[in-house]
């Protein structure tokens, strides 16, 4: 017979680590779905695109689905055996789910804005394009490897470092004032998926600090060897999207300033040198993950959405 | 990047020197660079500076008609169709010329990028292509100004001192729209009622199509219209109820969008005690089914007194069919003060009705002002308390801040009107506090705003909407509001919400309300006029000035007193209040409605002051609309010695929020949009609590809830000024 499985019901009421519970009670109150972003608004706006740039959009986006097709069922669910806590797997479980959502999400941006002729290109484009299929490969093999800590930061690079080449053109619009509403959208995604590359890069400082100074430095180099060939081929890509309009610089900073960040949460020193981390500011500021934006009734809906926590009123506050 | 050579100016427009920004470097990255911490680790306030001068170097300028005079100007402009030749005629042109000297002698700076920003892209006027510009901020002041006096060349010297100084800012509809022959209306914000007949509601709809279509925010107030499963002809379990004309009006007002240039914009409000009051609050979920999911439409809730006390005791609540309460008493369901009335109809076996438990009313409100931030809410028996003229308020606007008196329309068969009754139109202005209080003459600035919205008022009839221009003209009722509180105290050293500011805020207001009682007395004299129904106000008793003749108001704390004193704004005393009230007694006044605060948007960024009567949401804050993506807009006055008096609306909580509107809320005719904010720690029974304080402390009404969340620590961007919590 093989060996007995036990199985540990979850007990919420007992935690082992605080930051599970912190980053689930985030991920929940975070909850989203594309439905609530009017995308119709930007119609006119993507309207008055040109069509190399409505083009480029596209590209950009259907790559941006690919990764996130691969994070929610691939890559989130390798995870999941590695976990330390029965509340680790419930986070990833949600993590998994919401990287669906972020997938489908881009769908509703394209039914809402384009063409189903326009939608089947860009879709093709993406089974063509090498350097987008290349970046899926590299992925794909560490994930599919056998080695957990391996795996986090396989995950860790693809959350916080790979999206932001896609990431950046839709901020570099709504600094400019078109698809504004798109780009609500995204910056819900990017709210999430700064969140998952906080943790699971988290989940690895964990590990590595408890592993042998051999296994750490084995660990290290493997991460910047990855964080490498995924560079050079992230360059290779940027420059195939957006050397047309001229953007390629600019991508290729905020390239590095995010492949330093992907390496702060796993705990290593950065990477790029500072000076070639000068991330536009309208980017930049176009980031910030903090819901504090100002929006009156005539615009959107902004990308601050919070799930409010029921409490019942007592006689005292009702003392008047 | 090559580097460029820019000049640099100081907070009066001087040069002082030149500086180098990388020429790579566009005015939306500097402007952006206001959220970013510099190397120093202090806020880089100057690159906004320099946003501001590059946008008029790289763009404005360059995307200017030049003239070589006035009058070619005036000429090109005026047989173009773009300035209205009727508004020049009423003056000679040596007038015109003189008044535009005298707005380019006071040397008007944009302090803000925003403002730059916002003005050239969304007031001044441009070539019919979109895309040259015909008029910079001192030409569109002129053409407001001269509209708006209306050939009195005295008055159009006033109000460009006013409006260029900053001390009084009209409307965005005014503003906007002054002097421009393709223009839409000078007022933009309608209250309508619907009754429950299917003649008003199709008019409703008409005029909410009509209405959106020139630019307006239009409410209509639901309460009047039959439940669900209510008879229809004595048959019962017909009705659909309001949830269906909420769709309908959702659709007109994202139909009538103005050329795609903003989405229409409408509320509804319900009564508290209409039996679909849940089905109406529900239809704001986020899961909620898309056939019922009303998600541009913003709602409000009519709460009178007996809703707070039943929940105090918590009773269930009683809500009754419009349908029958009509057929009893013979007034629609809104005329009826539900508190007073409550026994009486609870008693009634000729009204059907069903309960539900009080507080689980106000616990799905917050609930819903979590998820969405709406309803508003208002406090019906609050506001008719306050209300100085004959009649019955039961609903409010988009922005929660209009509030007055209405009455019914009926229709014959053919829909023509049998009846025409009495909707709201209202025009606002605002004035900026800190500059009122530099000016030196706060009578006159008081007195100069009150005249330029009555002149709005005047010359508004909106004609597709009879009931509207009607009210209008029976009632020239105005809305003179206040912005840049917070700037104000930040520069003065105060704290928002502090003993000084609330006693500052009081005596503020008082002083405000008494220049425009009397200015509406003497333009009554005038024009030997009054509004319609004066006889029956507590104006025209005496009763409304009781309590300022009653009773002394100055200021009791050292730092207001020394507030006024410095800025030499004199305190009313109760002598002046005694022959105010006989004046007007005598007299009556000529405006129905004085005073309304209104939320003020992008009138606030083009005048740089901080919102309404508000704390900050923050002090660099990140402002996204439609035309302009994200924009960055730090605090006026903002700097290190400032910063500390910048505490954002945040840290200042609902409470001391509600504290200061209610000082200004007791010298206020009409209503204060008051938004509350929570940290994300906040639960549904804070935003309950909050709502009992503002009812407790006589608050009108509340406009939006607003929750912030913070990024979670370890996920901020680096150096990012709005991040920091």
């Amino acid at each position: 017979m093989a060996t007995k499985l036990i199985t540990r019901p979850i007990n919420w009421n007992k935690i082992e680590d605080s930051v599970d519970l912190d980053v689930w009670n985030r991920l929940t109150q975070n909850f989203w779905l594309p439905e609530k972003v009017p995308i119709s608004n930007d119609v006119q706006s993507w309207g008055n695109l040109r069509p190399h740039e409505q083009k480029l959009t596209m590209h950009v986006f259907t790559g941006l689905t690919m990764l996130d097709t691969i994070q929610g069922t691939v890559g989130s669910m390798s995870l999941m055996p590695d976990a330390r806590t029965p509340h680790e797997e419930a986070v990833i479980t949600n993590i998994a789910f919401m990287e669906s959502v972020h997938a489908k999400s881009y769908s509703s941006v394209f039914s809402t804005l384009c063409s189903t002729n326009d939608i089947d290109e860009a879709f093709r484009w993406s089974e063509d394009n090498p350097y987008l299929q290349k970046k899926a490969e590299i992925i794909l093999g560490y994930y599919r490897g056998d080695d957990p800590l391996k795996r986090k930061v396989a995950s860790t690079l693809l959350e916080s470092f790979l999206f932001y080449s896609g990431f950046y053109l839709p901020m570099y619009w709504s600094s400019r004032a078109k698809l504004t509403n798109t780009a609500d959208l995204i910056r819900l995604i990017i709210r999430d998926e700064a969140i998952h590359g906080y943790y699971i890069g988290y989940k690895f400082q964990l590990g590595y600090n408890e592993s042998s100074t051999a296994r750490q430095e084995e660990l290290k180099s493997y991460t910047y060897d990855l964080l490498l060939e995924l560079y050079e081929n992230e360059v290779k890509y940027t420059a195939d999207l957006y050397d047309e309009i001229g953007l390629t610089h600019d991508v290729k900073q905020f390239l590095h300033y995010n492949g330093n960040k992907a390496l702060m949460n796993l705990g290593f020193d950065p990477l790029f040198p500072k000076d070639d981390c000068q991330v536009s500011p309208a980017i930049l500021s176009a980031l910030s993950p903090a819901s504090d934006e100002n929006h009156d009734f005539f615009s959107g809906s902004g990308s601050s959405y919070v799930i409010g926590k029921h409490e019942a009123t007592t006689d005292d506050d009702w003392n008047f | 990047m090559a580097n460029q050579l820019v000049e640099v100016a100081d907070d009066q427009g001087n040069l002082t020197g030149k500086q180098t920004i990388e020429s790579a470097m566009s005015y939306q990255d500097l402007n952006a660079m206001i959220n970013l911490w510099g190397a120093d680790q202090k806020l880089q306030l100057e690159k906004d500076k320099l946003a501001v001068r590059k946008y008029f170097l790289d763009h404005v300028n360059q995307n200017t008609v030049f003239f070589h005079s006035l009058e070619e100007r005036l000429d090109y402009l005026v047989e173009n169709d773009y300035y209205e030749k009727e508004v020049l005629d009423q003056y000679s042109f040596a007038f015109i010329e003189k008044l535009e000297k005298l707005a380019y002698s006071k040397k008007f700076r944009f302090e803000a990028f925003m403002g730059a920003y916002k003005f050239y892209t969304g007031y001044a006027l441009k070539t019919f292509d979109g895309t040259r510009y015909l008029e910079r901020f001192e030409d569109r002041v002129v053409m407001v100004a001269l509209t708006l006096a209306a050939g009195d060349e005295d008055m159009a010297i006033h109000m460009v001192e006013e409006i260029i100084s900053g001390r009084f800012q009209p409307a965005t509809p005014t503003f906007l729209n002054c002097g421009k022959k393709q223009r839409g209306e000078f007022v933009s914000c309608f209250l309508l009622r619907i009754e429950d007949n299917m003649e008003s509601i199709s008019r409703g709809i008409n005029s909410a199509l009509q209405l959106s279509k020139r630019g307006g925010g239009v409410a209509l107030s639901l309460s009047n219209v039959r439940e669900y499963g209510a008879p229809i002809k004595k048959i019962e379990g017909q009705s659909s109820g309001i949830i269906p004309v909420m769709k309908l009006l959702e659709d007109s007002f994202s139909y009538a969008n103005q050329l795609g240039a903003r989405q229409g914009a409408g509320a509804v409000y319900l009564n508290a005690h209409h039996p679909d009051i849940m089905r109406f609050l529900d239809t704001k979920r986020e899961n909620a089914d898309e056939k019922i999911r009303i998600k541009t439409l913003s709602i409000g809730v009519v709460v009178p007194d007996i809703t707070l006390e039943l929940a105090k005791n918590g009773e269930d609540m009683y809500l009754f069919s419009p349908y029958d309460v009509e057929k009893v008493y013979g007034v629609p369901f809104g005329d009826i003060s539900v508190t007073e009335k409550y026994n009486e109809m609870v008693d009634d076996p000729r009204i059907r009705k069903s309960k539900i438990k009080a507080r689980e009313l106000f616990e799905r409100i917050a609930e819903l002002q979590f998820e969405s931030g709406y309803p508003y809410v208002m406090y019906e028996d609050t506001v008719n308390a306050a209300n100085p003229i004959q009649g019955r308020i039961n609903m409010s606007n988009l922005c929660s801040e209009i509030l007055q008196v209405n009455t019914p329309t009926t229709y014959n068969a053919d829909l023509s009107y049998d009846d025409i009754g009495k909707d709201i139109s209202c025009n606002l202005g605002s004035m900026n506090i800190a500059m009122a209080m530099d000016g030196g003459d706060l009578g006159l600035t008081v007195e100069t705003s009150i005249r330029a919205l009555t002149a709005v008022s005047d010359m508004s009839n909106i004609e597709s909407v009879r009931s509207i221009s009607d009210g209008n003209h029976k009632s020239h009722a105005i809305g003179l509001g206040q912005m840049n509180l917070h700037g104000y105290l930040a520069r003065e050293k105060v704290h928002y919400g502090s003993e000084e500011s609330i006693d500052f805020t009081n005596i503020y207001f008082y002083t405000v309300l008494f220049h425009a009682l009397k200015a509406s007395n003497k333009i009554a004299i005038e024009r030997k006029s009054h509004f319609h129904n004066f006889e029956n106000s507590k104006y025209a008793s005496g009763e409304f000035f009781d309590k300022y003749t009653d009773q002394v108001w100055a200021p009791t704390t050292e730092k207001a007193k020394e507030l006024f004193a410095k800025a030499n704004v004199a305190i009313p005393s109760q002598e002046d209040w005694r022959e105010l009230k006989a004046s007007v007694m005598k007299h009556g006044i000529y405006n129905q409605n004085l005073q309304a605060v209104p939320p003020t948007g992008s009138i606030s960024y083009i005048n740089n002051s901080t919102s309404s009567i508000h704390p900050i949401a923050s002090r660099v804050e990140v402002r996204k609309e439609g035309k302009l993506g994200r924009v960055y807009y730090p605090a006026p006055f903002l700097n290190e010695e400032t910063w500390e008096y910048y505490e954002d609306a945040y840290e200042v909580g609902p409470d001391k929020i509600i504290d200061v509107y209610a000082a200004a809320t007791q010298h206020v005719d009409q209503g204060l949009s008051l938004t509350l904010f929570f940290k994300d720690t906040a639960t549904t029974r804070d935003v309950n609590r909050a709502q009992i304080y503002a009812w407790k402390k006589g608050i009108k009404t509340i406009y939006y809830i607003r929750i912030r969340q913070a990024a979670l620590e370890g996920t901020e961007v680096e150096n990012c000024v709005s991040c920091m919590l």
